[in-house]
């Protein structure tokens, strides 16, 4: 890419020989549409070339993030980031930089999707919902990526993603559904609606139920919510280094039916096959059979924990945040959604968690609610919807061992509270969840 | 800058649209944050670009660069009218844009020292030395953080507006983290994540970090050996910052008109609220004043326009206890038949603006903290909060705090780790029945509001001052 290219020549040219330097770019364009009320009523675009610097000088760092139109002059850039540096402390966890063996390049020129097409996957998905209410988005991106380092490393990538996410309401209930592809025009948005309808018709007129400890069957996007959190606040590597991750090495703690493997080579996978320090990505083993494999490194916290690193570095959310996976599968296990139901005597359905928020990270406590479809089952059979139920409870408990009675047969890619498109889940059916009030509090 | 602007929304209206406007940035940003007495992060920020949006029909066309030439502003105006055009496939209904005063002005945030041309040895230092300072007395881990933010902004309509604001915004805290056997406490100051305002470095010396890293490394020791908040129903007291997170969630949301007109019922979620009991619906007590002003001097939602160029202002949201207003934006307002309250403000050029909470607070009472516990026999008092959940209709509500002090007979007794309270909206407003007063007023900030499609952070206040509620659910656990 003609930007990119001009940049690390430029400034490659003007670098002290005594400094080490990292450059990253992220050139984007992103594009949603959004509708409410069966209507489309905003309809964004961005175009994005931003560019994050590091650089580390006589033991100390600094960081300097700028767009393309406010860079201004190359000199004045690294005069400016040459004096900063000299105002900080000594960076006693400076990880290095990446060597040049680990070059990539996955850069490919696509341009991005016309908004006609993402209007009319909007259409086919409120088509769907006959007399109900829709709302929600459709959007695609297409995301490059560069790195470039004084080591000599040059490494880049091309990523592309489209999501349809969408729900019906009716006087008294709701119904949501989603799908995630690399392309915009193999999103099946009649499929996604006819989800979304069949939903929000069977969950109406819902009634509440007692708080209490359920059998929960999870639909993947409420499945998808456990694992980002335990990703980020157990797996996430930083946390561990922080003294809040939950998560230990090779100790028996999730149901050995739980195989969670991270894989940026999988086919359809979506997301950059480099993390940010530039390096390929490779597959590795998070949770095999219950047991914790792997945290998500980054460089820094490889460095610090003396283990080797992961590379799960994110783009554009610097060294306090820490490493997470992007590319996350949960193994399938071979129970149809029926057959799921079937073993069910006493417990309830969730398609969707809402605002869920940690208690004690190193518990993995969590409270939340319930949405957009909710139903009771009883010997085997949906009998009734139920309304809307808080939970608190260990999100480490309720993979525990023992406590996951079957995983589904089908995957999809699922939404999370960190965003979509990075986990492609199943459904699972658990022995014990805790709901602590109803919707009198 | 505005030629600049104009060519942008000039091609979008000759192109057919029936309003444009549009926003050129330049945001700079520094993120100072230290662990353990060491530096983990100095970082700058700096951009620039133009966003503009254009209204076809029923539908916002949006489209943001940061190429500013004169062909890519051209071209944004021409995008922002196509995206809005290819809307038309899924049409509403055509909406008008509230009347709003058409004026040509400039607002700088009244400061004393720019953060950015402070030096940063001083800044670094402050924050380095006070974790450091918590980590020499026992904390298991010390953190701290600094963010300021200089944004100029230069906004133009198609109607006629020129308006420039350079916003300045500052904060940061320090927090105290203490693990122990399965479990971790925390203590924070000012609050948690950090208390922030408008204005400059003058902000953060008022907080004087290092006169509160003993307690609250001291505290979140004590934590660990102090027995659970006790389950059950009782009165709670509770800290301004909490008070201003529970305003946030079950008030601010709650009285967003998007969000009540169903525009943000996918993701966000919609409202309790019906319009149609605007100036009836009874949200709380008689101590329940709650205004939205975003001309308060310091507070963090403080400016002089909004960004579609309405006047900031004060608006009356509850009196006591009755619901009467709702926060707005030119479009949402015409559609509902409410003024324009000057609500509406984007995170950078690169998204589309949307209605947003200004200073969302509760006026002050004519008690005090003091004489609420004094009068309280049976109750606990919860400070600064740790974890927040609501429902999307913003009513069923829970929220853990750091700490918790048993109050009984009038003193408060023992410190109470992992303290939980829930409850439903107006109900648990209804039981407000002590409120301080105007010296324990402050203008909490918060500075993570996520809200739309793209994802967009926001920067509110909410003004509060500590409070007692009646009979209300606490020590919920997992």
């Amino acid at each position: 890419m003609k930007i990119w290219d001009n940049l690390i020549d430029d400034i490659g040219k003007l670098i002290p020989t005594d400094v080490e330097c990292e450059i990253k770019m992220i050139n984007s364009t992103e594009s949603l549409t959004r509708f409410a009320n069966s209507h489309i009523h905003q309809n964004v675009e961005e175009e994005l070339t931003d560019i994050f610097l590091t650089f580390h000088a006589d033991g100390k760092t600094t960081n300097l993030n700028l767009n393309i139109t406010s860079m201004g002059s190359i000199e004045d850039i690294i005069k400016k980031a040459l004096s900063d540096i000299g105002n900080n402390p000594k960076d006693s966890t400076w990880p290095g930089l990446t060597s040049k063996e680990n070059s990539f390049n996955g850069y490919k020129h696509i341009s991005s999707d016309d908004p006609d097409i993402r209007a009319q996957k909007v259409k086919e998905f409120i088509e769907q919902g006959q007399t109900y209410n829709g709302a929600g988005y459709c959007s695609s991106n297409v995301s490059n990526v560069f790195v470039w380092n004084t080591n000599g490393l040059n490494s880049s990538d091309t990523a592309t993603s489209a999501f349809l996410d969408g729900i019906f309401r009716s006087e008294t209930s709701a119904g949501s559904s989603h799908i995630g592809n690399k392309i915009l025009n193999d999103i099946d948005a009649q499929k996604v609606g006819q989800e979304a309808f069949s939903i929000t018709k069977e969950s109406q007129n819902p009634e509440d139920i007692d708080p209490g400890v359920y059998e929960v069957i999870l639909g993947p996007d409420a499945v998808s919510t456990i694992l980002v959190f335990l990703s980020v606040y157990g797996f996430n590597a930083k946390s561990k280094v922080d003294g809040t991750s939950p998560i230990e090495i090779n100790v028996e703690q999730f149901d050995e039916k739980i195989n969670l493997e991270d894989d940026p080579h999988k086919t359809g996978a979506l997301n950059f096959k480099i993390d940010a320090s530039g390096a390929p990505k490779k597959k590795i083993e998070i949770i095999t059979n219950g047991i914790p494999k792997n945290y998500f490194h980054t460089r820094r916290t490889a460095n610090e924990l003396n283990q080797s690193n992961t590379f799960h570095e994110m783009f554009g959310w610097g060294d306090s945040f820490g490493g997470l996976g992007t590319n996350l599968y949960l193994k399938p296990g071979d129970i149809s959604k029926q057959e799921m139901i079937s073993n069910v005597k006493k417990g309830i359905y969730i398609n969707e968690f809402w605002y869920c928020r940690v208690l004690d990270p190193i518990t993995q406590v969590v409270t939340g609610l319930n949405r957009n479809g909710s139903y009771l089952i009883e010997n085997g059979k949906v009998t009734k919807p139920v309304g809307r139920l808080r939970f608190t409870q260990s999100f480490m408990s309720s993979l525990g061992q023992g406590n996951v009675m079957g995983v589904g047969s089908e995957s999809r890619f699922a939404d999370s509270e960190f965003g979509e498109g990075i986990l492609n889940v199943p459904m699972l059916h658990l022995k014990e969840f805790n709901f602590t009030g109803g919707v009198s509090g | 800058m505005f030629n600049e602007i104009n060519k942008s929304i000039d091609t979008a209206i000759s192109l057919g649209a029936q309003y444009a406007d549009a926003r050129i940035l330049i945001s700079k940003s520094r993120d100072i944050s230290s662990k353990d007495g060491e530096l983990e992060d100095f970082s700058n920020s700096e951009n620039m670009g133009l966003g503009i949006r254009a209204l076809v029909g029923s539908s916002w066309g949006f489209y943001a660069t940061y190429d500013l030439s004169d062909e890519s502003l051209k071209e944004a105006g021409k995008k922002a009218y196509l995206i809005a055009k290819a809307s038309s496939k899924v049409p509403g209904k055509d909406f008008p844009l509230a009347d709003v005063p058409i004026v040509k002005d400039e607002y700088v945030t009244p400061h004393e020292q720019n953060p950015f041309k402070v030096s940063t040895t001083d800044q670094i230092d402050l924050i380095v030395s006070s974790t450091h300072e918590m980590k020499k007395i026992g904390s298991s881990r010390a953190f701290g953080r600094l963010n300021f933010w200089d944004t100029e902004k230069w906004f133009a309509s198609s109607q006629g507006h020129e308006i420039y604001q350079n916003i300045i915004e500052s904060g940061g805290g320090i927090s105290s983290l203490s693990i122990g056997d399965g479990e971790t406490q925390i203590r924070s100051y000012p609050q948690s994540f950090g208390e922030y305002r408008t204005g400059g470095w003058e902000v953060i010396q008022s907080f004087k970090f290092l006169d509160h890293v003993e307690r609250i490394s001291e505290e979140s020791k004590r934590l660990l050996i102090s027995p659970q908040c006790p389950e059950g129903t009782r009165d709670l007291i509770l800290e301004g910052s909490q008070l201003a997170l529970q305003i946030h969630e079950s008030v601010g949301h709650a009285i967003e008109l998007d969000r009540i007109l169903g525009w943000e019922a996918a993701y966000a979620g919609t409202s309790h609220l019906e319009l149609s009991k605007l100036n009836e619906h009874k949200y709380g007590s008689p101590l329940m004043n709650i205004v939205a002003d975003a001309t308060l001097p310091g507070a963090l939602a403080t400016f002089k326009y909004d960004d579609e160029g309405t006047p900031a202002q004060r608006v009356d949201i509850v009196k006591e206890g009755i619901w009467t207003g709702v926060l707005t934006g030119r479009d949402s307002a015409a559609i509902a038949g409410v003024s324009p309250g000057g609500m509406v403000r984007a995170d950078g050029y690169g998204r589309l603006p949307m209605v947003r909470m200004t200073n969302v607070g509760l006026l002050p009472g004519d008690s005090s903290l003091d004489e609420i516990i004094s009068s309280t026999d049976d109750g606990v008092y919860m400070e600064t909060n740790r974890s927040w959940s609501i429902d999307d209709l913003r009513l069923n509500f829970q929220f853990g705090c750091e700490v918790g002090w048993l109050v009984k007979n009038g003193k408060i007794t023992d410190m109470v780790k992992n303290p939980t309270y829930t409850g439903i909206t107006p109900n648990f407003w209804g039981s407000m029945d002590m409120l301080a007063g105007e010296d324990e007023w402050i203008f909490w900030g918060t500075p993570n509001c996520g809200k739309g499609q793209p994802s967009q952070i926001g920067h509110t206040g909410h003004p509060a001052s500590p409070a007692r509620f009646k009979n209300v659910r606490i020590g919920v656990r997992g």
